[in-house]
């Protein structure tokens, strides 16, 4: 059997590898859409933020499987949460396109004054304009909870780690550690694209941000399906 | 009043270039997202067409020869699910490795990261050991099982699981 510190260099590289391949895939829309939101603005930042929190879920997920030592155990109790995660990407996705080029039409009356003023069209009217970096930390943290297959497997190996382990904490490290290793590894991958995807360097972005919007919008709707199937 | 002139066509051409160059970038961006966009509108949508299933887990165990090995492979409990506590059993007929066999598992055409089933003896020339097969979110069910026979070489069980 593997030692613990082997474990955690093969999923750092497996996490690397597939990063460039499966996750650019699965995950690379949602950071060109941040990227496409910000504008060019405090893309290595917020991508930065979102990457920390992203890994910090991991990193607790990885802990708990770690510490139960099992995958499946864990895997059921958070099953819906994972749903509802993809539901919310998706949502947020498609509502960062449609406020992109001001397609929404809630988002001109949420801008006037709204004679209920409740925490709804306050809360609908920040999520249109994120633009803040430090938001992208609690979406990161959300957005760990993405159901994805790689993700689950390097959970698998948590789990793994757990059951070998001494006692329920040092469980939990382990697991966190290998979790925190693959995550690390998936970082590179998302934040080029992250960054290849900003149009600050473009002198005209109306074209860019049209093309833009409509690709989030059909990003939003896919997750959103694939959250409801789940 | 020609030097005036020349410097004028001189500029315009640079501009000219210059606008060329942001039509060329303005076409690698949107190539750029359409690329990295897609994928997740194409993953769900790819199935393993060329994948060929030659193993129906559900029904029962499936054999593959290796060299002078039948190697019998089965898992528990049936139907197969993704995202439950499985059992594998490997049975090999015809030589006893020096080393127990071992299973990888992974998707034809998806990387998964590794997945690795250790087997253990469990009488002569059967091994057995507990695996999990994720649930690929694209949708995907079909899934390999890798058999490893150190020594003697590796087959693939491809077939189809619940999700």
């Amino acid at each position: 059997m593997l030692s613990t510190d082997a474990l955690y260099l093969i999923f750092f590289t497996t996490g690397f590898s597939v990063g460039f391949g499966h996750c650019i895939g699965m995950c690379g829309p949602i950071a060109v859409s941040f990227s496409l939101n910000l504008k060019g603005k405090s893309i290595l930042l917020s991508h930065g933020l979102y990457n920390t929190g992203r890994l910090l879920t991991y990193a607790i997920l990885g802990g708990l499987m770690g510490a139960a030592g099992s995958f499946t155990a864990v895997s059921a109790r958070i099953a819906g949460l994972q749903q509802g995660a993809m539901i919310a990407a998706g949502v947020l996705v498609m509502v960062m396109g449609l406020a992109l080029n001001e397609w929404l039409p809630f988002v001109k009356y949420f801008r006037r004054k709204d004679p209920a003023g409740g925490i709804f069209s306050k809360g609908f009217h920040k999520l249109t304009a994120i633009r803040s970096p430090y938001a992208y930390f609690p979406i990161g943290l959300l957005l760990g909870l993405l159901p994805c297959g790689p993700v689950y497997t390097a959970l698998v190996a948590a789990a793994g780690t757990g059951i070998e382990a001494p006692g329920t904490l040092y469980g939990f490290l382990s697991g966190a550690g290998l979790m925190a290793a693959f995550g690390l590894g998936t970082v590179p991958a998302l934040i080029l694209v992250a960054r290849l995807a900003g149009i600050g360097w473009l002198t005209s972005r109306r074209l860019i941000c049209r093309l833009g919007s409509i690709l989030m919008i059909l990003v939003g709707i896919i997750y959103v399906i694939k959250g409801v199937r789940y | 009043m020609n030097q005036l002139r020349a410097d004028r066509t001189l500029q315009c051409q640079k501009a000219r270039l210059k606008r060329f160059h942001f039509f060329v970038l303005k076409v690698s961006f949107l190539f750029f997202l359409f690329l990295t966009v897609m994928p997740a509108a194409r993953i769900s949508a790819a199935g393993p067409e060329d994948v060929i299933i030659n193993c129906n887990i559900h029904d029962g165990s499936c054999s593959q020869a290796l060299a002078d090995l039948e190697i019998t492979l089965d898992i528990t409990p049936r139907p197969v699910r993704a995202m439950q506590d499985l059992v594998f059993r490997v049975l090999l007929s015809g030589g006893e490795p020096q080393q127990a066999p071992f299973i990888d598992l992974g998707m034809p055409g998806m990387k998964m990261g590794p997945n690795r089933v250790i087997l253990e003896k469990a009488s002569r020339s059967f091994y057995e050991g507990k695996g999990v097969i994720v649930r690929c979110p694209s949708g995907s069910r079909t899934w390999r099982a890798t058999v490893t026979v150190p020594g003697k070489g590796k087959v693939d069980f491809i077939f189809d699981v619940i999700n």
